[in-house]
């Protein structure tokens, strides 16, 4: 029993602290809930960063829900267990950071809003939804808190309930992610009826040499309702209307982190960990390949011809969503090689890198949308005279997002395009190609920036404290990861990698005990 | 052999998936997600069914009878799972309810082909 | 159509007439002592805090249905009710940190807590089950009724 055994369950514990108190907080008094959150999520955001520095110390972490270790009288698992390393505890760390920034937006940047009672609660179950994904190693506590994460993602997008917009892409949105959830459920429940068990771990144990048709069968399941979540190109069509609609804090969120956390996060789990080696990794990686190169073309490309700011952002994440997922094609692809390992890498960056970029981007469009009430880019002609903070935050996210050299999205770029040529050239063309499509899309909003001021644009002006901060802090967070690109690849996000890919390893932790 | 609860349980599911892809009234987009959601729970606790001999299995109440006549209980773990979905469900059928009253609001019908104002 | 009469937009707003409103007065308690019954055994029997709460709920619902809704705003305050499924969140929330110097979840209370640790069959026995069980029949309950009512609420736009 030590100290990080007792901090680890506070992962889970704080925000739901956070939400259930809220409506009897809100009966007192506003000012008084608002600080509650914002400290319920920075305590959330340090016990993860706590969390992330033990598993960097000291390898892979495994807790037991209920008892001191998951076997009890069993000689095989028989309770929730949670799982973590490298890999997790950086998702886990990206996560909380996120989620708090986007929290302190809220502060400011939803005054004006009505049912606020409810928007609180609900982005602290997001939170809570997604931190419980990354950590959880039980397959059936994966769903739970997917189905927590996403029910709070649709009531999120659909909180704005009087205008049409919000209504339309939450019922989409609503349609998309309950078919998708049924699959992935469909799936578990195979696997469950096949192996007996739903520790992940475990599975991955009696998979090994016993490979059947119907955990086959549940691999496809859970591969087409993973791909759904995370707005893979045949069926990425609910993104781009849903992530616009929703509030821009929460848009965030959405795009910076549920579709990585409840889609990339998990496909990279069960393909690496749970399968693995058993299947023919060279098939399966080419599927998921195949469906990477499309997002990444399809994406950048519809996101030239936006003229919508937020949907041009959400475009754009489904084009970021390509490269992430052209990493862990390739990783799977090339299963355990050298190249394998740095396009893994590189996916895991670039997933950091982009929860930090697009949040980035969508508050700042939320900001523009608070000083001007427009978000369409033909009224937003010379906003860089009268929101100077705002913009040159936009052009530092812009730059990193299209991948210049000295900002943390090059390095996760540059390691992607390096392996995928490695890998096979033509996918590293197409890599640059999608790139150019996601240069001329983000060089036309700065172009739009610092055009000739219009009547609207001239009496706008930076957003006030609460929205400043966050944005600021993100931008900091940015450069200064571009500073040493280098650094992180080999301590963070190679390890990261590497815990993904040892497979054995993920199993040893399990059989080696809990607390 | 298949057992039959697996084929009941899969044409739910197809059931489900067929309304969901030809019909075009919201109300009925919700029942087809919940037959979705049924057949698959039906898959899942017919998959902790338990028989021994020509005995069924009872419930997984630990009571100290079962054990003393010899009567198998069915799998606890499965029945677990399905409450949960189905408390799932229920929260995701509630909210989709209220989505589609709103949606009643705003586009004075629930045909979701009149729903096509976001594009592009 | 023969015998229908028109949408008004408002049938959730009147009552059911004196039939329906006395059966319901008889068969509400009945419902409740049910619900009630099934939450407080739910380490015994089949059932639990989400069946029982759901029955309770019904019972709600029925007196919405039956009484109409003006009679039911009276009786159900939204904010009250959604503070009070915080309430059953938080006990629940509690009841599992009981054993937190084990492990989140440990059974404390059953191992060696000082109630509820009678011989399993009985009611005052298993640990945190109970409290669990309660809990989650409150925060049921109250998450029922307050959709149920908001949901009958909606309709008042078109009146």
């Amino acid at each position: 029993m030590s100290t990080i055994h007792t901090v680890l369950p506070l992962i889970v514990v704080l925000p739901l602290l956070g939400a259930f108190s809220s409506p009897i907080l809100d009966l007192i008094s506003r000012k008084l809930k608002e600080a509650w959150i914002l400290a319920i999520s920075a305590g959330t955001l340090g016990v993860t960063g706590y969390v992330f520095y033990y598993v960097f110390k000291n390898g892979p972490l495994l807790y037991t829900m209920g008892a001191t270790n998951p076997f009890g009288h069993a000689n095989f698992p028989i309770r929730i267990v949670w799982e973590i390393d490298m890999f997790n505890a950086l998702m886990a760390l990206t996560v909380a950071f996120v989620s708090l920034m986007a929290i302190i937006y809220s502060v400011e940047y939803m005054k004006r809003d009505t049912g606020l009672e409810k928007y609180y609660p609900l982005i602290l179950i997001l939170e809570l939804g997604m931190l419980g994904i990354v950590v959880t190693g039980d397959l059936f506590n994966f769903y739970v808190f997917l189905e927590i994460m996403s029910i709070a993602s649709y009531a999120l997008v659909a909180f704005r309930n009087d205008t049409w917009e919000g209504i339309e892409a939450g019922v989409k949105y609503m349609m998309v992610g309950a078919l998708a959830s049924s699959f992935i459920l469909l799936g578990i429940a195979l696997l469950y009826g096949q192996y007996g068990t739903l520790t992940m771990a475990y599975i991955a144990y009696k998979m090994a040499g016993h490979m059947t048709t119907t955990a086959k069968v549940a691999l496809a399941l859970l591969m087409a309702g993973l791909l759904f979540k995370s707005g893979s190109v045949p069926v990425h069509m609910w993104l781009a209307d849903a992530h616009p609609a929703a509030p821009s804090s929460v848009s965030a969120m959405l795009s910076g982190l549920v579709i990585k956390a409840g889609g990339i996060y998990i496909l990279a789990r069960i393909l690496f960990s749970i399968y693995g080696p058993s299947i023919n990794v060279r098939t399966v990686g080419w599927i998921v390949i195949i469906f990477a190169c499309l997002t990444l073309i399809v994406g950048n490309a519809m996101a030239v011809v936006q003229t919508d700011m937020k949907r041009l952002l959400a475009y754009s994440s489904v084009g970021q969503m390509g490269y992430i997922l052209l990493g862990v094609g390739i990783g799977l692809a090339a299963y355990g090689s050298n190249v394998g390992n740095l396009a893994l890498a590189g996916a895991i960056y670039h997933t950091v890198n982009h929860a930090l970029m697009k949040a980035l981007l969508f508050l700042i469009a939320g900001a523009v949308i608070h000083a001007l009430g427009t978000r369409n880019l033909n009224d937003l002609s010379g906003i860089a005279k009268t929101m100077p903070v705002t913009s040159f935050a936009f052009i530092i996210g812009a730059a990193a997002i299209i991948g210049m050299p000295p900002l943390n999205g090059f390095a996760s770029k540059w390691i992607l395009y390096e392996s995928s040529a490695l890998f096979n050239p033509v996918i590293g063309a197409i890599a640059i190609i999608g790139t150019a499509f996601c240069t001329a899309a983000y060089v036309r909003v700065i172009y739009t920036f610092f055009g000739r001021p219009n009547s609207l644009t001239m009496k706008a002006k930076d957003p006030g404290k609460s929205m400043l901060i966050p944005i600021i802090i993100l931008t900091v967070a940015i450069i200064v990861m571009g500073l040493f690109p280098w650094t992180i690849n080999k301590d963070f996000m190679l390890p990261a990698a590497k815990a993904l890919v040892n497979q054995m390893g993920y199993i040893h932790t399990l059989f080696a005990g809990g607390v | 052999m298949i057992p039959f609860q697996y084929i009941t349980s899969f044409l739910l599911i197809f059931i489900g998936v067929y309304a969901l892809i030809y019909k075009r009234n919201l109300i009925k987009l919700i029942l087809a997600l919940d037959i979705i959601d049924s057949g698959v729970n039906l898959l899942l606790i017919s998959e902790g069914y338990r028989i021994a001999g020509n005995l069924p299995g009872t419930a997984p109440i630990y009571t100290g009878y079962e054990t003393l006549k010899g009567v198998p209980m069915v799998g606890p773990l499965p029945q677990a799972l399905v409450l949960t979905a189905i408390v799932i469900g229920v929260s995701v059928t509630a909210l989709a309810v209220s989505l589609a009253i709103n949606a009643y609001r705003h586009y004075g019908s629930l045909d979701i082909r009149k729903m096509r104002r976001l594009r592009g | 159509m023969r015998g229908q009469r028109p949408s008004t937009g408002r049938e959730m707003e009147v009552d059911m007439g004196l039939i329906v409103k006395t059966m319901a007065r008889v068969t509400i308690p009945f419902i409740g002592i049910f619900g009630a019954y099934i939450v407080m055994h739910g380490h015994l029997t089949p059932g639990g805090g989400f069946q029982g709460g759901s029955t309770l709920a019904g019972a709600g619902i029925l007196f919405l249905v039956a009484f109409g809704l003006k009679e039911a705003e009276k009786k159900v305050n939204k904010k009250v009710y959604s503070a009070l499924e915080g309430v059953g969140g938080l006990v629940f929330l509690g009841a599992a940190l009981l054993g937190f110097s084990v492990a989140f979840f440990y059974n404390t209370l059953w191992h060696n807590g000082p109630f509820f640790n009678g011989k399993p069959g009985t009611l005052l026995s298993a640990g945190f089950l109970p409290i669990m069980n309660l809990a989650v029949g409150l925060k049921v309950f109250s998450g029922f009724v307050a959709v149920a009512v908001s949901i009958a609420a909606f309709r008042r736009w078109r009146g």
